[in-house]
C-alpha cells in the first residue's frame, strides 16, 4: 500500500509520521479533535509525500534524526532531504526495472498554520466520505459540514475498540479486516481513520511488514540461524545479548515507550514528552534511568565485540541492508513487482507465507506493549497440588516453577522473557504440572499460552483446559479454527499461529519444544519469543530436550525442575538391547530371527499390545507379509505418515482390535495405548537420534495398570544414540529413587 | 569430532549431485529434466493434457458444454496444459492466493507446452487443408509450391491478450496471474502482449460461484481497454502487420478455463474491438488448467 508521510514540529522539535488516512493527522495537529483525542497543536507540518510506497516511508521514519537546522528548512530543503534519504532504494527500484529517479517525489507542502473551522470541517467530509487520499485534490478548499464534536468522539471510541481487538497481535491488513468483519461488524469499512487515531494517541504501531533493519543488525540471526534456534533458549548472556539486538532492529521498541508515556499523560507534561523524544532520537545512547535498558546495550556490544565476523560484514550489510519479514525473522528473499505500491521491486517473505503474505508494502498492525501482570505467590505449592490433583513429583515440580513464575518478578528488568525448563519423563502428566501456573496467571488477570508444534495435540488439549477453567474464554487456534479472532484469556495454539501476535502474553508455555515443526526452526522459535511480552515468561516442556538445553540446565544456566517418574509412580521401562540382522537382510531372506519371533510371542502371552517401529516407511509392507505369515492368528497392520487411514488404525489398535502395529517415527509421540510393549527395529539407523528413541521407549508401560512394559531395542551394532537414551532412562529412574518418588520396587521381567 | 562430521559433510555435498528443493512437493531431491524448479517425481506425476477429448474446449474428457449449448462459440478453441486436479489446484492456490511467486516461472513454461502443442496441431490441420488447396490449384498456379506449403506449416500467434482481474483484486493481489503467464509465454515465444482488456465491474471470487451464477455474471464484465496508451501500441502494432491477408490470431490468456464464461466474454469483446479496427480476428484461448 502507498502511505503519506509527514513532519511535524512539537516544541522546537521534527518527528516524521506514517499516515493512513492523512485527514485525521491533521485534525491531530491542529488539536482540533474532543474528548479521547488529546491531539495538540503543531508548530509545523511538512507533507513530505502524499503518496509513498510504505516501506520507503517507513525507511524514512526509522532514519529520521532531527538536527536544529530543520527548523529554517524549505520546502526545497525538504525535498532535497527526502530525495538523499531515499536515494538507495531509488537506485535499486531503477536497477530492477522501476520507474526513473526523481519521478517519485511529488512536491513538498509545508503548513504552518493550524486548520481552520472551515478546513477542519472539510478534513470530517472526507473522513466521512471515505476517500482519504487527498492526492490530487487540497484539503483547503470550502465545503461544509457540521456536528464534529460527536464525531470525533465516536471516531475515539472506535479507535478504542480497535485497539482493544488488537491487544498483543500482530497483524497484516487482511488479517485485520477479516478481524473486523468478524467481531466488529461495520468497521472494516473506514478502519484506517481508526487505526490512523490510535496510531496517533501511541497505542498502535503501523509497520512494514517487511523492512531492512537500520545500520546494519541482525547479521547474525541470518547467518547462524540454527545454532539461535536452540542457543536463544535459555542461556542469559546470549539472550540479552541477542535482545539487544532485536531492540537495534527495531526501533520502534523505544517508540512504543515514547507512545506509551504519551498515552498515559497526554496533555501536561511536555517535558516528559521532550524526555521521550531525545530517548526516541538517541537510541543507543541510552540515556534513559532505567538500569535494563544500559545493561542491554553493553550486552550488545560485548556481543559485537565477540564476534569479529559481524563487525566484518557489518560494512556489506550497511551497504545493502537486509530486508527482513517482522513477523517471522526471515530474510526476505522474494522480489517482485507490485500493484499495491507500483514498485518494481517490492520484497516479499517465502518463509511465511503460508499466513498470508508478508511483503514491504504490507502494513503490519501491533498494539504498543503493556507491561505483564505482577503475578502473586497467592496459591501454595501444596494447596494447588491437592486441587489439582498432582503426584508428589509433579507437584515438587509445580512448586519449583510456581516459585520461578512468581520470584522473578524481582530482576525482571528487559533482559527479555525468562525461561524455565520442565523436564518430565514422557508419561509424567506434563500438562497437569501446568495447570497451576496457568491458574496463577489468570488468576492476576493476565493472558496465557500454550502451543504445541502439532495440530492434533492442540485438538485434545483443548477439551481439557476447557475444563480445568471454565471460567475463562479459551481461544483454540490452528490452521483454519474457528476461533481465529477469538481474543481469549487462554490461547492454546499451534506454535505457527504465534506469528499473529506480538508482545501479547504473560506466560508462555511450549510443549514438545524439541518436536517437529518447532525444533530447529528459526522462524518459528522467533514467533514464539515475539508472542512473549518482554517481562513475560517461557516454560518449555519437554521430556527430550535438546542437547544444547540439557547442558545448560546441567551448568545452571537455565533455570529447570525435573519430574523424573510418572505419574503412576512407576519407574521407566528401561530397554533391553537384542541382536539382529537389519531388517533389510530379513526381508531378502525371507525370515525373521529367532530372538526377535521368541520375544514377540512372550507379549503376545501377556496379552500386549505391541508397537513395532521401523526406521523406513518402506519396510512396513515387507514386513508385514513376513509377520503375519510367521504369527498367523494375530491382526496385524501396518501405517505410515502416507497411510489415509491412519487415525482409524490407531484407534482400532487403542480398542485392542489390532493387536501388532508396524510403524514408524510418526507414532512416537502423543499416542497412549494402555498395556503396550514397544519394538523398535533397526534401532541404529542413523534416523532415530537419542530423543526420538527415549519417545519411542516412552510408549511402553505407562498405564497404572500395567506399568512395566517391555522395551527391546533390536539392531545389528549398539550406536551412541541408544547407549544415550539407555542412560537418560537409568538416570531418570535413579533421581526418582533418591528422590523417594518411587512407591514400588522396580519390578525387573527377565528374557 | 562433532566438527569434524559437520566438515566432512560439507565436503560431500561439494562432490554430491546438485539437488533441489522442489516447488511443488517441498522434499529435496533430483530435478526434473524438463520443468525448472520442480523434482523428477512430481514432474512425472502432472496430469498434462495430450490428447484433448473435447476439440473445442480442450477438455480431457467427454464434454457435454460445448455440444449442450449449440451457439456459435466466439472462440476457435480452447487448450490447457494440464487437468484441474487437486495437486495442481493447490499449486495454483500457492501462486494466487497464496503469493508464492516463485511458481510464476514453472506455470509459465507449463503454458509453454501448452502453447507448442496448440502449434503443433493447427499446422498439421493447415497442413491438410494446405494439401486439398494443392490438389485443387495444380494445374492453375504451380510456380511457388515450397514458398506455399513452408507459409502453411509455420503456424504463430500474432498477439498475446491476458484475462484482467478487477482493479481492487489486483491491488490486493500485487499482480495479475493471467499477465504473469502470458509474460513467460511471450519472453519465450516473441509473441507481444497487450492488456487490451478492463474489468468494468468487480465479480466477486468465480471459485465460489455455480454455472449459471458465472455465466449470467460474465456477460458484460469485460471492456476495451480505455488507456490511451494501450490503444495507441495497439495500433501501430496492426500498422507493422501490414497488409496481411489471413485474419489476426489473438491468444487469450488465463489460469484456468473452468466453464468458458470469461474467456467467451473476452473473446467476444476483442472481436469486437478489432472490428472497430476493420480487422478479422481469430481467438484462441490458451489456460494452464481445464477442469
Amino acid at each position: 500500500m502507498r502511505v503519506s508521510v509527514y513532519a511535524v514540529e512539537i516544541d522546537g522539535r521534527f518527528k516524521i509520521w506514517i499516515s493512513l488516512n492523512l485527514a485525521i493527522d491533521l485534525l491531530w495537529w491542529s488539536a482540533a479533535g474532543e474528548r479521547g483525542w488529546r491531539g495538540r497543536a503543531a508548530e509545523k507540518l511538512v507533507l513530505l509525500s502524499s503518496s509513498l510506497p510504505l516501506g520507503w516511508a517507513v525507511k524514512l521514519r526509522e532514519c529520521f534524526r532531527f538536527h536544529k537546522m530543520m527548523c529554517r528548512w524549505s520546502s526545497e530543503e525538504w525535498a532535497a532531504y527526502l530525495r538523499d534519504s531515499l536515494q538507495e532504494e531509488m537506485r535499486r527500484e531503477e536497477e530492477s526495472g522501476g520507474k526513473q529517479q526523481g519521478t517519485w517525489m511529488n512536491s513538498v507542502e509545508v503548513i504552518t498554520e493550524p486548520l481552520r473551522n472551515q478546513e477542519q470541517q472539510n478534513c470530517w467530509a472526507r473522513i466521512d466520505s471515505g476517500c482519504d487520499k487527498g492526492e490530487s485534490e487540497s484539503y483547503f478548499s470550502s465545503g461544509s459540514g457540521d456536528g464534529l464534536l460527536d464525531r470525533s468522539e465516536s471516531l475515539g471510541i472506535a479507535a478504542d475498540r480497535l485497539v482493544e481487538m488488537l491487544s498483543g497481535r500482530s497483524l497484516l491488513q487482511p488479517e485485520v479486516e477479516g478481524l473486523l468483519t468478524e467481531q466488529l461488524a461495520g468497521m472494516e469499512r473506514d478502519w484506517r481513520s481508526a487505526a490512523q487515531l490510535a496510531h496517533l494517541q501511541g497505542r498502535l504501531k503501523l509497520q512494514a511488514a517487511v523492512s531492512a533493519g537500520i545500520g546494519g543488525k541482525g547479521e547474525g540471526r541470518s547467518n547462524n540461524n540454527s545454532e539461535k534456534a536452540e542457543g536463544k533458549k535459555g542461556d542469559h548472556s546470549n539472550s540479552s545479548s541477542r535482545r539487544g539486538e532485536g531492540d537495534r532492529e527495531y526501533p520502534s521498541n523505544s517508540r512504543s515507550k515514547w507512545a506509551e508515556g504519551d498515552r498515559e499523560y497526554p496533555c501536561n507534561s511536555s517535558s516528559r514528552r521532550g524526555e521521550g523524544d531525545r530517548e526516541y532520537h538517541s537510541n543507543s545512547s541510552s540515556r534513559r534511568d532505567e538500569g535494563g535498558r544500559v545493561c542491554l546495550s553493553r550486552a550488545g556490544l560485548a556481543a559485537a565485540l565477540r564476534l569479529p565476523l559481524l563487525l566484518w560484514r557489518r560494512g556489506a550489510a550497511r551497504r545493502r541492508a537486509v530486508e527482513r519479514c517482522l513477523r517471522c525473522g526471515s530474510v526476505a528473499t522474494g522480489r517482485t513487482p507490485c500493484a499495491a505500491c507500483g514498485l518494481a521491486g517490492c520484497a516479499y517473505c517465502e518463509a511465511c507465507l503460508a499466513l498470508g503474505r508478508s511483503r514491504a508494502c504490507a502494513l503490519l498492525l501491533r498494539s504498543a506493549a503493556s507491561p505483564a501482570v505482577r503475578g502473586t505467590a497467592g496459591i501454595s505449592p501444596t494447596v494447588a497440588a491437592r486441587r489439582w490433583g498432582l503426584s508428589a513429583a509433579q507437584a515438587g515440580a509445580a512448586g519449583a516453577a510456581l516459585q520461578f513464575l512468581t520470584a522473578r518478578r524481582q530482576h525482571a528488568a528487559g533482559t527479555g522473557p525468562e525461561r524455565f525448563l520442565l523436564w518430565a519423563v514422557t508419561g509424567a502428566g506434563k500438562t497437569e504440572i501446568t495447570f497451576p501456573l496457568l491458574e496463577t496467571v489468570l488468576a492476576a488477570g493476565g493472558r496465557a499460552l500454550v502451543a504445541t508444534p502439532r495440530r492434533d495435540v492442540v485438538l485434545e488439549l483443548a477439551p481439557r483446559l476447557a475444563r480445568a477453567f471454565p471460567a475463562e474464554t479459551l481461544a483454540v487456534l490452528y490452521g483454519g479454527s474457528q476461533d481465529r479472532w477469538v481474543a481469549g484469556q487462554l490461547t492454546i495454539a499451534t506454535t505457527h499461529q504465534l506469528l499473529r501476535f506480538h508482545h501479547g502474553f504473560d506466560l508462555v508455555i511450549i510443549d514438545e519444544l524439541d518436536a517437529f515443526p518447532y525444533h530447529n526452526n528459526p522462524m518459528l522459535a522467533f514467533a514464539a519469543e515475539q508472542a512473549c511480552k518482554p517481562d513475560g515468561v517461557f516454560i518449555f516442556l519437554s521430556a527430550t530436550p535438546p542437547q544444547k538445553l540439557q547442558r545448560q540446565a546441567h551448568f545452571g544456566k537455565l533455570p529447570h525442575a525435573r519430574v523424573p517418574v510418572r505419574y503412576h509412580g512407576h519407574p521407566l521401562p528401561v530397554p533391553r538391547l537384542l541382536t539382529m540382522n537389519p531388517v533389510q537382510l530379513c526381508m531378502k531372506r525371507g525370515a525373521l530371527p529367532a530372538v526377535f519371533l521368541k520375544a514377540l510371542h512372550r507379549s503376545l502371552a501377556r496379552e500386549a499390545q505391541i508397537f513395532i517401529f521401523v526406521a523406513r516407511i518402506a519396510h512396513i509392507e515387507g514386513l508385514l507379509t513376513l509377520l503375519r505369515r510367521k504369527i498367523p492368528g494375530v491382526c496385524i497392520e501396518g501405517t505410515s505418515s502416507k497411510d489415509p487411514d491412519r487415525t482409524d488404525k490407531v484407534t482400532a489398535f487403542r480398542n485392542r482390535a489390532i493387536t501388532i502395529l508396524v510403524t514408524t517415527t510418526i507414532l512416537e509421540r502423543g499416542v497412549t495405548v494402555p498395556r503396550s510393549d514397544v519394538f523398535i527395529l533397526d534401532a541404529d539407523s542413523k534416523l532415530f537420534d537419542e530423543a526420538s528413541l527415549v519417545q519411542m521407549a516412552g510408549r511402553a508401560g505407562r498405564s497404572k495398570d500395567d506399568p512395566a512394559g517391555r522395551v527391546y531395542f533390536l539392531s545389528p551394532e549398539w550406536t551412541q544414540s541408544q547407549r544415550k537414551a539407555i542412560g537418560q532412562v537409568r538416570t531418570m529412574n535413579s533421581i526418582a529413587r533418591k528422590q523417594g518418588y518411587l512407591n514400588r520396587r522396580e519390578p525387573s521381567w527377565t528374557l | 569430532m562433532d566438527t569434524l562430521t559437520a566438515w566432512l559433510t560439507k565436503v560431500r555435498s561439494l562432490l554430491a549431485p546438485a539437488l533441489l528443493h522442489c516447488l511443488i512437493c517441498g522434499k529435496t531431491s533430483r530435478p526434473a529434466a524438463g520443468l525448472h524448479g520442480i523434482c523428477a517425481g512430481c514432474e512425472e506425476a502432472i496430469p498434462w493434457i495430450r490428447q484433448p477429448r473435447c476439440q473445442k474446449c480442450g477438455r480431457h474428457v467427454g464434454c457435454p458444454d460445448c455440444s449442450r449449448s449449440g451457439q456459435a462459440v466466439p472462440i476457435v478453441c480452447n487448450r490447457s496444459a494440464v487437468a484441474y486436479t487437486s495437486v495442481m489446484r493447490e499449486m495454483l492456490g500457492q501462486y494466487k492466493y497464496r503469493g508464492n511467486e516463485q511458481l510464476a516461472p514453472l506455470l509459465g513454461s507449463m503454458l509453454d507446452r501448452a502453447y507448442i502443442r496448440l502449434k503443433a496441431e493447427r499446422e498439421r490441420g493447415q497442413q491438410g487443408t494446405a494439401e486439398i488447396q494443392k490438389a485443387e490449384s495444380a494445374f492453375t498456379g504451380p510456380f511457388f509450391p515450397g514458398i506455399q506449403s513452408a507459409r502453411n506449416r509455420r503456424w504463430q500467434a500474432d498477439l498475446l491478450v491476458p484475462v484482467p482481474v478487477s482493479e481492487s483484486r489486483f491491488v490486493e493481489r500485487g499482480f495479475n496471474q493471467a499477465e504473469r503467464l502470458a509474460d513467460v509465454l511471450s519472453g519465450r515465444r516473441g509473441i507481444p502482449q497487450l492488456p487490451l482488456l478492463v474489468r468494468t465491474h468487480h465479480t466477486g471470487k468465480q471459485s465460489f460461484k455455480h454455472r449459471a451464477e458465472r455465466i449470467a455474471d460474465m456477460k458484460h464484465a469485460f471492456a476495451g481497454n480505455p488507456d490511451g496508451a494501450v490503444l495507441l501500441q495497439f495500433e501501430v502494432w496492426l500498422e507493422t502487420l501490414g497488409k496481411r491477408t489471413r485474419p489476426l490470431q489473438i491468444i487469450i490468456v488465463d489460469d484456468i478455463y473452468t466453464t468458458g464464461s470469461t474467456i467467451r466474454a473476452c473473446a467476444e469483446t476483442i472481436r469486437t474491438l478489432c472490428n472497430d479496427y476493420g480487422k478479422v480476428a481469430e481467438i484462441y484461448s490458451l489456460t494452464w488448467a481445464r477442469s
